[in-house]
Order: C-alpha cells, then sequence, then structure tokens
C-alpha cells in the first residue's frame, strides 16, 4: 500500500530506530509499503521512519533496480570520504552538498532474520548512509558541514533551492556585550549579597564604592552595545527577525536589572 | 544476633554493607571480606590514566573506615560457598583465603546467616591471547590507570621530539562490557595531547564490540538535547568527527602482540591494527568461587551461571532476542536456590545482553555485555541490604524489597577532557536502564527522562561527584543523605 511520506517540518519522532524483533506478517507488509511508496514516487529508496513506522528498517533500490531490503542495519567499516549534492524526500525540492564515506560495509537481517554482510561503494554507498541515518533518528542537516547548514537553513526557511550568499548567523559580536554586563550585574548582586554579613563601615565604603564603578561599567557597556548592534544589524540586512526591538529589549532589560540592584545597594550598601 | 558476610568492597558491596551496619546495629554482625585494603572511586581512575589525578586521590584506607562503622573487616578473598553448610558445620559459611601481608596464606570459614555476593568482576583479560602480556594498558584499577599514565607520558614526550604515535583505545575482546569508560579515556588522552600541543602528531581510533557508536551496551539511546531528540550514535558520531577520532567498531579484537592487533569484524573479515599506546579493556567474569553441598559435592553450576557470576531471580530462560523482555530482569537479587544469598552490583548474572545480540558468520560473538554502573550497582547493593535487614530485624517472611534494572533510571556523566575552564564532560540521563519495549513502544524508553548535554558544566558535575561519592563512602556527615 502506497504511504504518505513524511515531510518536513514534521520533526524527527522520538519514537523510531527501535531494532526489529519479530520477523513477521506486520514485518512484510511494511516492506511492501515500503516498495509500493518507492515506486510511486519514483524514489531510489526509503527508510520505515518516512512512511511513519519507527522499526529499524531500509529498502532502496540497487545499482540494477532490484530492490534491496534491509532490516537491522549497521554500518561497521568505512573508508574515504565524498562530498555530493543529495536530495531527499523529507526535504522535497531542496538539496544540500554533504560530505560521507565512499565505501561502506554494513551487516544487516533479511526477512528471515538471518544475518548478510555487504559492501558498497559510490551512489548506492551514499544512498545507504542517508537512509541508515533516518533508521536512527538523523537527516542529513546533521551531516553538513557549518557553512552548508547555514545555507540550507536558509533554503529551508524561504522553501526554495536557490542559493543565498549571505546567511544570517545565529550569534552575533555584539552579544558580548550583555553578557560581560551580565557578569558584572552578578558580581553587583553577590556585593549586594555579601554586604549582608558585613558590619565594617570601611568595608562597605569598599563595597559601595566597587558598586558605583561597576554601575558605571554596565552604563557604558549598553551604550557601546546599542551603536555597535546597529551596526552590526546594517551588515545582515538578509536577518528577518526584528533586530533593532531585539536590541532595544536587551538594553532594558539590563538597565531595568541595573536600577533595580542599585537602587536596593543605596539602601542596604551605602554607609553614608 | 545474626551475621551478614558481604563479599567485596566496591561500589555495590560498600554501600550494602554500610546500609546493612547502620541499619542494624550493634546486635547484629556485618563482615565484609575484600582482597582490596582501599576503596576505589572506579570513575575517577580515567582522570588518574591521563596523570590528572593520583593514585591517593581516587582511592582511601577502608579499615578506619570500617572501624568506624562497626563493620568486621576481612582482607580476604573468598574461595569457596558452602550454602548448606558441611558435614561438620552446621550453618552456611564462606571459606576465605586472607590477602594482607599479615595473613597471607591463611584462611577461614566465615558462618554466616545473610550473605551477600559483590565481588564485582575478574577482569578477564585471559580471554583475549596477548591481552594480558603487557602489550596494552588498562584503567580498571587504580594501579593499572597510574601505569597508563606514565605510558601516556612517554608517548607524550616522544611525539614532543617529532615521533608520530598511533592511539588506539576501546575494547580488547567481542564481549566487552565499559565501553563508557573506555570512551571517556579516549576523549581524555586527546584532550591531554592537545593541552600538550601535540596533536597534530597523533593518530586516536576508537575500536569497540559496539555494533554502532553509543550503543554503549545499553541498546544506544534517545535523548533530549536541547529540545531535540537525538540518538546516541549521531550525537557521538559527530564527537568522534569533531574531535578527530577514527572508529572501527563491531570488531572482536582475536589476538595482541607488541605493537599491533588482529581483530575479526561482524562480517567475518579479519584485518590488524598497529599501535604506539593502547589501552583495552578486557572482557569481565565471574571471580571464579565454587559452591559446595553439604555433603561437600560441587554446586557451583547450581549458584553460578556459566560466566562466573551468581544466579539470581531472573529468567535465564528467555530465549532469543525476539523474546527478550524487561520482566527478564532480576528485581529482588535473591538467589533462587538459597534464599539467604544474594547477589548485586556485577557480580549477579544478567539474564542477557542489553544490545542486539550480534555474531559473525564465522559464530563468533560481538555484542557489547550488559553495563552496571556506579548508580544501578549503588542502588541495587541498597536494596539488598535493606531486603536482608528487613528479614534480620522483621522476620523471616519480611517482603523483599525491588530494584530491577528495568524500572530504574540511571545518570551518567561521561569526561570527555578535565579542566576547569576547558574541561568537557557528556552528561545524561536514561529511563530505564533496561528498555522496556511494552511499556514504551519504539525506544523502550520515556524520553521525557533520557536526555543529555554535553559541555563545560557537565565537567564540573563529575568532579563535585568525584568529591561527594568519596564523602560518603568514608561515611562522613550526612552520607546517608547523598544518593547512590
Amino acid at each position: 500500500m502506497v504511504k504518505d511520506i513524511v515531510r518536513y517540518p514534521t520533526p524527527p519522532s522520538v519514537e523510531f530506530a527501535t531494532d526489529v524483533r519479530q520477523f513477521d506478517e506486520a514485518l512484510f507488509s511494511l516492506i511492501e509499503d515500503l516498495k509500493d511508496t518507492i515506486t510511486e514516487n519514483n524514489l531510489d529508496g526509503l527508510a520505515a521512519f518516512q512512511i511513519g513506522s519507527y522499526f529499524n528498517v531500509v529498502v532502496v533500490k540497487d545499482e540494477n533496480g532490484e530492490f534491496l531490503e534491509l532490516i537491522n542495519p549497521r554500518i561497521f567499516t568505512t573508508e574515504g570520504k565524498v562530498t555530493t549534492t543529495e536530495t531527499t524526500a523529507y526535504f522535497p525540492g531542496l538539496s544540500a552538498e554533504v560530505t560521507r564515506y565512499d565505501k561502506i560495509s554494513l551487516v544487516y537481517q533479511d526477512r528471515e532474520g538471518k544475518q548478510h554482510s555487504l559492501q558498497a561503494q559510490g551512489a548506492l554507498s551514499i544512498l545507504l548512509q542517508r537512509k541508515i541515518d533516518y533508521t536512527f533518528g538523523a537527516h542529513f542537516l546533521s551531516k553538513l558541514s557549518k557553512e552548508e547548514k547555514a545555507k540550507f537553513e536558509k533554503k529551508l526557511e524561504f522553501g526554495a533551492d536557490v542559493a543565498i550568499s549571505e546567511t544570517c548567523p545565529t550569534t552575533f559580536k555584539r552579544d558580548y556585550f550583555p553578557k560581560i554586563a551580565n557578569i558584572a550585574l552578578i558580581v553587583m548582586a553577590l556585593l549586594l549579597v555579601g554586604s549582608l554579613f558585613v558590619g565594617d563601615k570601611a568595608i562597605l565604603e569598599s563595597m559601595w564604592s566597587a558598586q558605583e564603578y561597576l554601575f558605571a561599567t554596565v552604563v557604558l557597556l549598553n551604550i557601546v552595545y546599542f551603536f555597535y548592534a546597529h551596526y552590526e544589524a546594517k551588515r545582515y540586512t538578509s536577518c528577518i527577525s526584528c533586530q533593532t526591538g531585539n536590541i532595544i529589549g536587551t538594553m532594558l532589560v539590563s538597565i531595568i536589572k541595573l536600577i533595580l540592584i542599585m537602587v536596593i545597594s543605596y539602601f542596604l550598601i551605602n554607609p553614608n | 544476633m545474626a551475621r551478614l558476610v558481604v563479599l567485596g568492597g566496591g561500589v555495590s558491596g560498600h554501600t550494602a554493607a554500610t546500609f546493612a551496619a547502620k541499619w542494624l546495629g550493634s546486635q547484629h554482625e556485618v563482615v565484609v571480606v575484600t582482597p582490596n585494603s582501599k576503596w576505589n572511586w572506579i570513575p575517577s581512575n580515567i582522570w588518574v590514566g591521563v596523570g590528572q589525578m593520583t593514585k591517593e586521590e581516587v582511592t582511601f584506607d577502608l579499615a578506619p573506615v570500617y572501624a568506624k562503622a562497626g563493620i568486621t573487616y576481612k582482607q580476604a578473598k573468598a574461595v569457596s560457598i558452602n550454602p548448606e553448610g558441611s558435614e561438620s558445620k552446621e550453618k552456611p559459611f564462606v571459606t576465605v583465603e586472607f590477602t594482607s601481608e599479615e595473613q597471607a596464606g591463611q584462611s577461614e570459614e566465615i558462618e554466616y546467616d545473610y550473605i551477600i555476593n559483590a565481588t564485582g568482576p575478574k577482569l578477564n583479560f585471559g580471554a583475549t591471547p596477548g591481552l594480558d602480556a603487557g602489550h596494552t594498558v588498562s584503567v580498571c584499577t587504580a594501579d593499572h590507570a597510574v601505569h597508563a599514565s606514565e605510558e601516556l607520558a612517554k608517548s607524550i614526550e616522544k611525539m614532543k621530539n617529532g615521533e608520530r604515535q598511533k592511539f588506539l583505545i576501546g575494547t580488547g575482546h567481542g564481549m566487552c562490557t565499559c565501553q563508557g569508560a573506555a570512551f571517556e579515556y579516549i576523549f581524555n588522552i586527546e584532550h591531554e595531547i592537545n593541552k600538550a600541543g601535540v596533536r597534530d602528531m597523533a593518530d586516536i581510533k576508537w575500536i569497540s564490540n559496539e555494533s554502532f557508536l553509543g550503543d554503549f551496551g545499553m541498546g544506544g539511546l534517545h535523548m533530549k538535547v536541547g529540545g531535540y531528540a537525538v540518538s546516541s550514535k549521531i550525537f557521538t558520531e559527530s564527537l568522534f568527527t569533531e574531535r578527530g577520532v577514527d572508529w572501527l567498531i563491531g570488531a572482536h579484537v582475536s589476538k595482541v602482540e607488541e605493537g599491533r592487533i588482529e581483530y575479526e569484524l561482524l562480517d567475518g573479515s579479519t584485518g590488524e591494527e598497529e599501535f604506539d599506546f593502547s589501552m583495552l579493556i578486557p572482557p569481565f567474569a565471574g571471580v571464579g568461587l565454587k559452591a559446595y553441598n553439604k555433603a561437600g559435592e560441587d554446586i557451583t553450576d547450581t549458584v553460578f551461571a556459566p560466566n562466573g557470576f551468581m544466579k539470581v531471580d531472573a529468567n535465564y530462560a528467555a530465549g532469543s532476542y525476539e523474546n527478550w523482555k524487561a520482566s527478564d530482569w532480576p528485581k529482588t537479587y535473591q538467589n533462587p536456590t538459597y534464599d539467604n544469598m544474594f547477589a548485586c552490583g556485577i557480580a549477579f548474572a544478567p539474564p542477557h545482553p542489553i544490545s542486539k545480540p550480534m555474531s559473525s558468520p564465522n559464530g563468533t560473538p560481538i555484542n557489547p555485555t550488559p553495563p552496571r554502573t556506579g548508580m544501578p550497582s549503588g542502588i541495587i547493593g541498597k536494596a539488598v541490604a535493606h531486603s536482608i535487614c528487613d528479614r534480620i530485624l522483621k522476620g523471616e517472611n519480611a517482603p523483599l524489597h525491588e530494584s530491577s534494572m528495568a524500572d530504574m533510571g540511571a545518570a551518567c556523566v561521561a569526561s570527555a577532557g578535565k579542566g576547569f575552564f576547558d574541561g568537557t564532560a557528556a552528561a545524561m540521563t536514561v529511563y530505564p536502564v533496561v528498555p522496556d519495549f511494552e511499556k514504551y513502544p519504539g525506544t523502550g524508553r520515556d524520553t521525557d527522562y533520557t536526555f543529555g548535554e554535553i559541555g563545560l558544566a557537565g565537567h564540573w558535575i563529575k568532579h563535585i561527584l568525584h568529591y561527594l561519592f568519596i564523602w560518603k563512602a568514608k561515611l562522613k556527615a550526612g552520607w546517608t543523605m547523598i544518593p547512590e
């Protein structure tokens, strides 16, 4: 029976990748469904996950176009690396440059549960690696280089298999400023708590002085952050999130924390 | 007054003995028989093996701790059990041979009312020809780890002098367990080599009997990482790739020689690997305890499984893989023949592996055997001690406490490099340890409680746990409140 193919953005289920333990009619039926779905959609192979089953089963077409049924496959040796452009039914219409092993050895079971081994090279090797990845809950996104992954995520976002030169980074250099400001705020909070255990006026004066310096540092960091963040935002115009909103929000949170700590410190630490 | 004899003073035996002594008080006697004079926090041995900790930091003397707890301590190894007594002794007894210098060569028959077998494993280096010949190192004991550290230092020195080194780390037999320890060691070595500035001079390779990377003897796991479910295979492969560590899996090491090993793979093919430095975990076996009935006849086969581990309330007749169930795993750890005899930790015979059983076409079994890490071992030891204490204090019909590995979760923190600012460890929890495919169709585990993260915080947790568990084992203030 032809089944619907599981496609992005349906997340990989947490219920796949279980080894087949019962070699029965239900398994044979699953294999036939995989074959029917491959034929109907003119595909080169499918993992059971791709038609909604969590069993560790893969059916692919070999070099001669014959179906190869692999139950509980395991790749145990690999050799050489090769980078090719891959497509998969999970990400219809999209492609990515994926680096995989050129030659692999694997063991698998047949319908009767008998173990076999297989050596594969080239296109079949790549196809098997891609399908076996599904049986362990991964698609080729986890195999991409950092740059290729960023590019592919862009393709996913726009739903088109076009090369996009500029990518939106997940982290920015500007993020260092609020990080440092947060560390300073933690130190201020610690000083505040520590002051509760201090009775000596001279020590309290030193602590208050430190709070003042830290206050000035955090204010300065926020000012620098504001200007640098805007400069950096202009370099990534393709980032669709509201960068100005994010920048202002980050600043506001930091300033509110700072004011709160400083007001409490004024009453608890300031000895004057 | 009843006497409980605990054979073994490792994580499980020590936990059982100390809790039993606390619960029984001075009205009853707890005897610990262990050949070692020191307790060893084994998970930290990997740091000794890379020179980041000393032997003294991971061990302490048992005698003063047992004296404080009111436990009778005998530095000896058990050689046989007479669960029915003998013609001259009415009560059951265990025969021990002393290992301390003062009493070396002496033996004693210790009568008991209850006995816990927590002897741990015999490190079966002899199972692989050449594995016991000193060509490779081990981190299974603190002394082994010290030796490994010295050999590693020599290799690092050679690399500093321009000599390329090949490191081969993993399992030394097709039926090994403890892949986790080897995993930790290979990444700690990679970390140290990196720190020494000679990473470019090192080829590091993993060899194991797993059929996929990340099996760890538990059939792998799916854990939630950052909100996504990730297979341990993908997680582990990513780490190996990121750290430039090559791997060979589905391998049974068949022979070890100076600088080279021979192996057989799951497809029956054979090959060899050369090495300059190698740490290969040996397979485990029972410690070789014998058992005799009242007439003095050998009943070892009745009490122990063929691999030397003690039979408990497990289903040993589960048959082939398709019939395995979570309910096959023992709950009370009571010996089916003698109800005053229990086994815990690594000493009990598991009903079958957790990982999928596999073998080469030549019939060589190549699959991990079930791990029993510190947390399950401690929990089981405590449950067994609880059962025995109830039977002593409340009567022989008191119900037994249960702690099946199929109902138990475990937390594991696997170090991938030690350092206050640059350390890394993978922290993960798994529930249940033994997959229950009936309760949790699919992966057999509850993914809400099976999750993991890798990073610096994981290292800090592992380092804190090191001190915490040694504190607990030394029975210092609040030790009972620290979980197993």
